[in-house]
C-alpha cells in the first residue's frame, strides 16, 4: 500500500540530487576511465608510481599506479592559474607523503592538457614539481577526464574490483593542501 | 622565405578558464577563478601576407608600452637579439594563456641572450589590465594601436579585421629576421618551436 508512496518519494529526493548536485550520484561509482601513459623516464618517478617496467617507451595503464586514492591534476604550462596553483599543489603532494602507514597510501599525478612533453618538463622545472607530469598534447586524456578548464582535479580510490572509482571532481584550485587532503580522503572512504 | 604555419586542432585552442560548477558535492576547499576572456569562436587561421622574410633588416618602429616607456626596435641593435611576439587581441582565447606561458619562460630567452617585445593592437590601459590579470609578465608589452596596427601592417601580420596574427619574429643582434612563424590564429605555438629559433640566434 505504502510501496508507491515510498518509491515517488525516493525518486523525488533522487531527482532533487540529480538537479541541486549533477555529480553527486555519478560519484558514487563512475569508474576512472582506462588512461594510459608512458613509463616515466625518471626511476625515481617509476618507483613513486610502483612500477617495474622501464622508461624505454613502455606505457602503463593509470589502474597499475601504487595507490589507495590516485588524484589527478589537470594543468597547462601557460594557465597562470596553474602556475599560481603549483606551490600548494607542491605541497599538498608533500602532505600526502608525509601520510603514515596506517593511512591511505594517497598519489598525485598531473597532466599537461594540450601541453607538449617539452612544456610540461620546462612546467615542472620551472616549478620544482616532484611528482611524476604527462603530457597531453591532444588533450585524449583530459577529454576522457570530461575536464572543465585549468586547473582542475579528478579524484579516485581504488575499488573492490581493483580498478578507481571517481570519488570527487573538482574545477579550479584550493585554498589550503591540508583541507584538500582531508576531503580527498574522506570521499575516498566514502 | 622561411614561414611556418602551426596548424593543429582543437587541442591547442585549449585555454584554461574556470571553473564553474564542476565540484564534487560538499567540497569546501575549492577556490574558483573566473574567466574574463571573450570567446571568439574559430578565426580564419591566417587573414595577412607577410611584408618580411628571413634576411631582411627588421623594419623599425617606436611604439608605447605599457610600462610608460616608448620601446624602438633599434635600441636592441648591436647588443641585444629580439623576439617579437604579435597577439591577435587583449581578452581572447589562446592570447591570455600564451604569454603567461612566457612569463615562466625567462631564462630561456635569456640563455639566448634575447629579449621579448610583446605587441598588440590595443590601447594602452586595455593591454594595462589585461596584463595585470594575466601577471608574471616579464617583458615590454607595446601598444600598435595608433595609427591603429601600423607596425603589425608593416610586417604584413595586420588581418583583414583590425587585429594582428598570431607571429613571432626573430631579430639577431644585428637587426635581421633570422625566422618567423605565423601560426594559426587559433592555436598557440608550441614553445620548443620558439627555442628552436632562438638556437639560429647564437
Amino acid at each position: 500500500m505504502h510501496k508507491p508512496i515510498i518509491f515517488m518519494l525516493r525518486a523525488g529526493v533522487m531527482l532533487m540530487l540529480f538537479v541541486c548536485f549533477p555529480g553527486a550520484l555519478m560519484a558514487e561509482s563512475e569508474p576512472l576511465p582506462q588512461l594510459v601513459l608512458p613509463v616515466p623516464a625518471d626511476e625515481h618517478h617509476r618507483t613513486y608510481l610502483g612500477l617495474q617496467e622501464s622508461g624505454d617507451g613502455a606505457t602503463f595503464e593509470v589502474v597499475e599506479i601504487d595507490a589507495d586514492i590516485l588524484l589527478i591534476e589537470l594543468f597547462s604550462m601557460y594557465c597562470p592559474y596553474c602556475q599560481a596553483e603549483a606551490p600548494l599543489v607542491n605541497e599538498l603532494y608533500e602532505l600526502m607523503q608525509a601520510l603514515s602507514g596506517s593511512e591511505p597510501k594517497v598519489k598525485i599525478i598531473g597532466i599537461g592538457a594540450s601541453n607538449s612533453d617539452f612544456e610540461v618538463d620546462h612546467f615542472g622545472k620551472t616549478y620544482d614539481v616532484e611528482f611524476p607530469l604527462f603530457s597531453d598534447q591532444d588533450m585524449a586524456i583530459y577529454n576522457a577526464l570530461a575536464g572543465a578548464g585549468t586547473p582542475g582535479f579528478v579524484g579516485a580510490r581504488r575499488d573492490a574490483a581493483g580498478g578507481f572509482s571517481i570519488v570527487l571532481r573538482q574545477s579550479g584550485g584550493f585554498y589550503s593542501a591540508a583541507d584538500f587532503l582531508k576531503e580527498l580522503i574522506a570521499a575516498g572512504a566514502n | 622565405m622561411k614561414v611556418m604555419i602551426y596548424k593543429a586542432g582543437l587541442a591547442a585552442c585549449f585555454c584554461c578558464i574556470l571553473a564553474l560548477g564542476w565540484a564534487t558535492p560538499g567540497l569546501t576547499a575549492q577556490k574558483h577563478y573566473s574567466s574574463l576572456v571573450y570567446d571568439t569562436g574559430r578565426l580564419q587561421p591566417v587573414d595577412s601576407e607577410l611584408q618580411v622574410q628571413v634576411g631582411d633588416i627588421a623594419p623599425d618602429f617606436e611604439l608605447p608600452a605599457i610600462s610608460g616607456k616608448a620601446v624602438r626596435l633599434s635600441t636592441f641593435r648591436g647588443h641585444k637579439n629580439v623576439v617579437i611576439s604579435f597577439v591577435p587581441a587583449a581578452w581572447t582565447p589562446v592570447c591570455s594563456d600564451q604569454w603567461p606561458g612566457y612569463g615562466i619562460s625567462r631564462p630561456l630567452f635569456d640563455q639566448y641572450n634575447a629579449t621579448l617585445l610583446g605587441i598588440s593592437v590595443d590601447n594602452v590601459p586595455t593591454l594595462h589590465a589585461w596584463v595585470q590579470q594575466m601577471g608574471n609578465i616579464w617583458f615590454e608589452v607595446l601598444s600598435d594601436f595608433w595609427p591603429h596596427g601600423e607596425v603589425a601592417s608593416r610586417y604584413g601580420v595586420l588581418r583583414g579585421d583590425g587585429t594582428a596574427e598570431r607571429a613571432l619574429i626573430f631579430i639577431d643582434h644585428q637587426g635581421r629576421i633570422s625566422g618567423l612563424i605565423v601560426s594559426d590564429i587559433n592555436v598557440r605555438p608550441p614553445l620548443e618551436s620558439i627555442v628552436k629559433e632562438l638556437e639560429k640566434l647564437n
